[in-house]
């Protein structure tokens, strides 16, 4: 168990009044706010963040850190707590307690629940200030919210996906750990990105007689090497020859589910968006579309024949690109 | 694995968020999340609603804002998303363009 320096992670001196080291908590908690913050560790730096203002802001838990601190932080061993130190006993009898979410050292000087892991990308929700003090307490179990990647293929029908996620598990001590729930989820057809699903009762466990909380899904479209996504239509880029722009072509076209074939005007245009009506993202009424972009590339080199009618067309033609520059 | 109801009602809300009905309707009132129906007994709520819900009541709690800084704070927020939303999409478009 490692010895938090909690003046540093509030970037304060150990000296610090309260005024100076609430300052720093708040500048610390917007910034590293799970819900604000774009930060990959901002949910353990919050929890951080938050552990250490917990303590600071507290004179009585202050200077029982501190009194720890000067003895070279050295984790206090077994029944400390009980050996004499003045301050509070373990945690159950002090009147706000955190359920679980401070760490092993926290827990160790000023007495609580261990937990161990933490969930992957699962943010915990709704009662994590849901202190509870005494025996009897019954409490909604925790909400959970993970995010549920689904390709664009799997969007057209419905569907049934697997998914694991982490769940904080209370024992009988009120012991805190994590076990790993694996369920069978229908995903119906036509989900959009950012959509959430609820399941009712597979979140959390709840404490006494409450009943477990809620898990809740949030779709993801993973991205696709050949389509982007708007709203419910699907873009593709085509890319087309000098020659086949000039001339119009046939070609065949992937859509989500299996190829079509697709003609190409000529005198086509990069940039050009054709639309193929349907084969877009399932909606609720229906199809959206699939709208291909042209897109004329070069081709890598040149042969000494193909210069030959390239240097005809030049002469040929009286194709001004720069039009627009020159009036 | 049946999924629920689309749609939540007031007293739902308040279940599922574990927020007073005060705390909900001081929400309602900052146009934070905005139900549909006319008075309580007929309010439905989405789940983006729900969601929103328990963001602004993460941040005024933890972060001790007042609900007009929180609407603001969840409007630029989602202004935020859509944006970066749509900021990945442009320079996918374009790297699909540019790109070989």
């Amino acid at each position: 168990m490692d010895f938090k320096d909690y003046y540093k992670i509030l970037s304060v001196e150990p000296d610090a009044d309260s005024k100076a080291i609430k300052t720093a908590y708040r500048k610390l908690a917007r910034k590293y706010h799970p819900d604000v913050s774009e930060h990959h560790e901002a949910e353990e730096k919050f929890k951080e963040v938050t552990e250490a203002y917990e303590v600071l802001k507290d004179p009585e838990k202050r200077a029982q850190y501190d009194e720890l601190r000067r003895y070279g932080g050295q984790v206090p061993p077994q029944g400390w707590q009980q050996g004499g130190f003045s301050g509070t006993q373990a945690g159950r009898q002090s009147s706000h307690q955190f359920d679980g979410d401070f760490s092993d050292f926290f827990n160790s000087i000023f007495g609580g629940f261990s937990q161990s892991g933490g969930g992957s990308g699962e943010r915990r929700s709704g009662s994590q200030q849901g202190f509870y003090s005494e025996a009897g307490f019954s409490q909604k179990g925790d909400d959970i919210e993970t995010d549920m990647p689904i390709f664009l293929e799997d969007t057209l029908t419905n569907t049934s996906k697997k998914i694991s996620y982490n769940l904080p598990h209370r024992d009988g001590q009120g012991r805190v750990s994590t076990v790993t729930k694996t369920l069978n989820v229908k995903i119906p057809a036509g989900v959009s990105d950012g959509e959430r699903i609820r399941l009712k009762g597979q979140g959390g466990q709840g404490i006494g007689n409450a009943p477990a909380g809620d898990l809740y899904l949030r779709i993801r479209l993973v991205p696709h090497p050949l389509f982007d996504v708007e709203a419910h239509n699907l873009i593709i880029t085509v890319p087309l020859a000098p020659w086949e722009a000039a001339l119009g072509t046939s070609l065949e076209l992937p859509t989500l589910n299996g190829k079509i074939k697709l003609t190409i005007p000529p005198n086509s245009q990069t940039g050009q968006r054709l639309r193929i009506k349907g084969k877009g993202l399932v909606r609720k009424d229906g199809h959206g579309d699939l709208y291909a972009v042209l897109k004329v590339v070069m081709p890598a080199a040149t042969s000494a024949e193909s210069k030959k009618h390239w240097q005809e067309l030049a002469a040929s033609n009286a194709f001004d690109p720069r039009k627009e520059w020159r009036k | 694995m049946q999924l629920s109801g689309e749609y939540f009602s007031f007293e739902e809300l308040c279940y599922a968020t574990e927020m007073s009905s005060q705390t909900v309707i001081d929400i309602i009132d900052h146009g934070i999340v905005e139900p549909v129906g006319s008075d309580p007994d007929s309010w439905r709520f989405s789940m983006q609603m729900v969601s929103i819900s328990k963001k602004a009541y993460r941040l005024h709690r933890d972060l001790e804002i007042d609900w007009s800084g929180i609407a603001l704070a969840i409007s630029l927020l989602e202004e935020l998303d859509q944006l970066r939303d749509e900021n990945r999409h442009l320079r996918k478009r374009l790297e699909r363009f540019l790109g070989d």
